[in-house]
């Protein structure tokens, strides 16, 4: 009787590569003996502070442990690295509190298998929604997306359903799909996370929300800082086409669709999604005036639906069963999961979903644990480079979207940032300012120059602490910039000096 | 120039070719030149200077050959909480470098970039395509090292 291999898992994903994965299974490939065990290179689970996070699967048991930092030149067969590996206290990590203790619908799949598995895929669920999808009519799919209160997950937390149905209710034979996988803001890397571990679900979900509004042709527009997310995202496209899950006649329906990758270039506006159309069409990424909006007039002059990669990723479940169990969670607008990005200096960094309603506090004791310093919490920034940032004093704050915009604030794309006490205030508020100097797309003065003139006023007050003159002009300036921008990038860039100014008194001008 | 038009070819029937045509360039040329520009301008049926403003846009293209090898360090805000400003500075005077400057060999390039989504492995540092997450200045040097063998 033939028992069925041993299997090792090593994940092949940026973070875990980042920090040695690659290294490790180039020297378990060249054990003596390895061909009796079979290797996958599977996603991460997300829980990266474990990474290099290695797994043997025995018996039907599968277990891991952390390979930081680890010497493995002392194995020379695969029998050395299993005495090894035992020698570590492997466990299972799905029953760590970490993972346990999230609610994982739209990341149910992560670092389970290898991400280009198209039978693994299948196995777990993969192209069931598609195939629902195809068997309803268009309207009936976005019936549901609508029941299900998804709003995107890209920063604005729009209705999703109902930005479907705009592009839907246009009479125009040519419309688009454009996912926008440019995620920039620092301290987030959810859309990465599903685009290298998980890329059918993405496909997926651009097909189901294609069929549902008639598009014909969709675009990935994906930033080019993520070269594995690239080169996972062409494979699973090509292995799609080849199964007949993308291209002509899906699944024998009458529904053709297909996918163009396409790469940006170091710009973080053209996240922004009127800049990121002029940057598909081969223009400079400058943010458009709306209205039109893109659902009506888009891309190439098309009733386009646009989309961030999670809110795609997020519909293949709620087509598939989960529907009620993502709508029940939450209230108001903010219903569902939400793939948090805990990161920055935190001990137990990684990728969690759960529901909105938990408060910061929880959110750190939780999952995140303490600082990666030891030193105490000093600073949280939430939402991105245009999101505030909270003082230790908060920590009841809830994370729904209603609560951080009673503060002015926003979830954004889910990012939060934590700082210990070496943080300097004063220098994140010069930074708000100059990242807004870098990547301004130039479009609006207040946001071309204002952000160099507000660089150089911190600097001032830098110097000479309490210029009356200087905080009275750094109001002004935060009051025009917000007013007169074209986009968030100008508009929002004063809210984490805001937040400084209010919640870190005497910080902005180091008293 | 056959070679640039032969790059260009494949984009040039796309919708919006001109960018995957620009980094097809970059790629295989490692800079934009102005025979490029102007290879560019006929097939996309644009002028010189209309493409110059496209491609000066973006960080990624660049008008002069950069370094054999690109280091970018990430300066966001949580490779910022976790030392990135002084990782930033060890590398700066350890290469003799200020940002966007490369070595007199052309081996290195050193440049900044804002989040490679390894937030939660910071500081992190991305070495052409590879990144180095916790990094520091000894694993930037040795990756530098073995790479160069």
């Amino acid at each position: 009787m033939m028992s069925a291999k041993t299997k090792i898992y090593i994940p092949n994903e940026t973070t875990s590569n980042s920090v040695g994965s690659n290294d490790i299974n180039r020297v378990i490939s060249s054990l003596k003996g390895f061909d009796e065990v079979e290797i996958i290179r599977n996603g991460s689970w997300g829980a990266f502070w474990l990474e290099p996070f290695i797994e043997v699967e025995k018996d039907g048991e599968r277990k891991g442990a952390c390979y930081k930092g680890v010497d493995l030149s002392h194995c020379k067969t695969i029998d050395d690295f299993m005495t090894d590996f035992q020698n570590r206290e492997p466990f299972d990590i799905s029953r760590i509190d970490f993972i346990k203790k999230q609610m994982r619908i739209v990341f149910s799949r992560i670092g389970k298998g290898d991400p280009l598995d198209i039978a693994f895929y299948q196995s777990n669920k993969g192209f069931n929604s598609l195939r629902n999808a195809l068997n309803l009519e268009s309207q009936e799919v976005i019936d549901k997306i609508k029941k299900s209160g998804l709003t995107g997950r890209g920063g604005a937390a729009f209705p999703t359903g109902i930005k479907m149905q705009t592009v839907h209710d246009q009479n125009n034979s040519i419309k688009y799909l454009a996912c926008n996988a440019d995620e920039g803001d620092g301290g987030t890397f959810s859309d990465r996370l599903i685009m290298e571990s998980d890329p059918f679900s993405l496909i997926e979900g651009m097909t189901i929300a294609a069929y549902a509004v008639g598009a014909s042709k969709g675009f990935i527009y994906l930033r080019s800082e993520y070269p594995l997310a690239k080169s996972f995202l062409s494979k699973a496209i090509d292995i799609a086409n080849k199964n007949n899950f993308l291209g002509n006649n899906i699944l024998s329906s009458d529904f053709n669709f297909e996918i163009d990758l396409r790469i940006g270039a170091g710009s973080y506006v053209c996240g922004e999604e009127t800049a990121m159309m002029e940057s598909i069409e081969g223009r400079r990424g400058l943010v458009r005036s709306k209205p039109p909006l893109p659902a009506i007039n888009g891309l190439f002059e098309k009733p386009t639906l646009i989309n961030n990669v999670v809110t795609l990723a997020t519909i293949p479940p709620l087509l598939n069963g989960s529907l009620s169990e993502f709508s029940e969670i939450g209230s108001g607008k903010s219903i569902g999961t939400m793939p948090f990005q805990l990161c920055g200096n935190i001990l137990q960094s990684g990728l969690v979903e759960t529901g909105f309603d938990i408060s910061i506090g929880d959110m750190i004791k939780t999952f995140g644990k303490e600082t990666k310093s030891g030193k105490p919490i000093h600073a949280i920034q939430i939402g991105g480079p245009l999101g505030l940032y909270l003082s230790s004093s908060m920590m009841s704050t809830k994370l729904t979207i209603e609560s951080l915009q009673s503060i002015k604030g926003s979830v954004g794309h889910g990012g939060i940032v934590i700082f210990d006490d070496s943080v300097d205030m004063s220098e994140q508020a010069k930074f708000s300012m100059e990242f807004c100097a870098k990547e301004s797309c130039g479009k609006c003065t207040p946001c071309r120059i204002g952000s160099i003139r507000g660089m150089e006023i911190i600097d001032r007050l830098q110097i000479n602490k309490s210029s009356k003159q200087d905080i009275d002009l750094l109001h002004d300036l935060c009051e025009t910039m917000e007013a007169t921008s074209l986009c968030a990038m100008g508009g929002m860039t004063p809210n984490p000096i805001y937040s400084i100014i209010n919640h870190f008194p005497g910080e902005l001008t180091k008293e | 120039m056959t070679n640039l038009h032969e790059i260009i070819e494949p984009y040039v029937d796309i919708d919006g070719g001109l960018m995957p045509a620009l980094h097809a360039i970059q790629e295989e040329e490692g800079y934009i030149s102005k025979d490029a520009i102007s290879e560019l301008a006929k097939a996309f049926n644009y002028s010189n200077a209309e493409v110059l403003d496209v491609l000066t846009y973006y960080d990624d293209f660049t008008l002069e050959p950069l370094g054999r090898n690109i280091v970018r360090i990430c300066r966001a805000e949580a490779c910022q909480s976790l030392k990135s400003k002084e990782l930033t500075d060890d590398l700066t005077s350890h290469f003799n470098l200020s940002l966007d400057e490369t070595t007199a060999d052309s081996k290195i390039t050193l440049k900044e970039v804002f989040c490679l989504g390894n937030c939660a492995l910071g500081p992190s540092v991305m070495i052409n395509e590879t990144v180095i997450g916790e990094a520091d200045k000894s694993k930037v040097i040795k990756f530098l090292n073995e790479i160069d063998e």
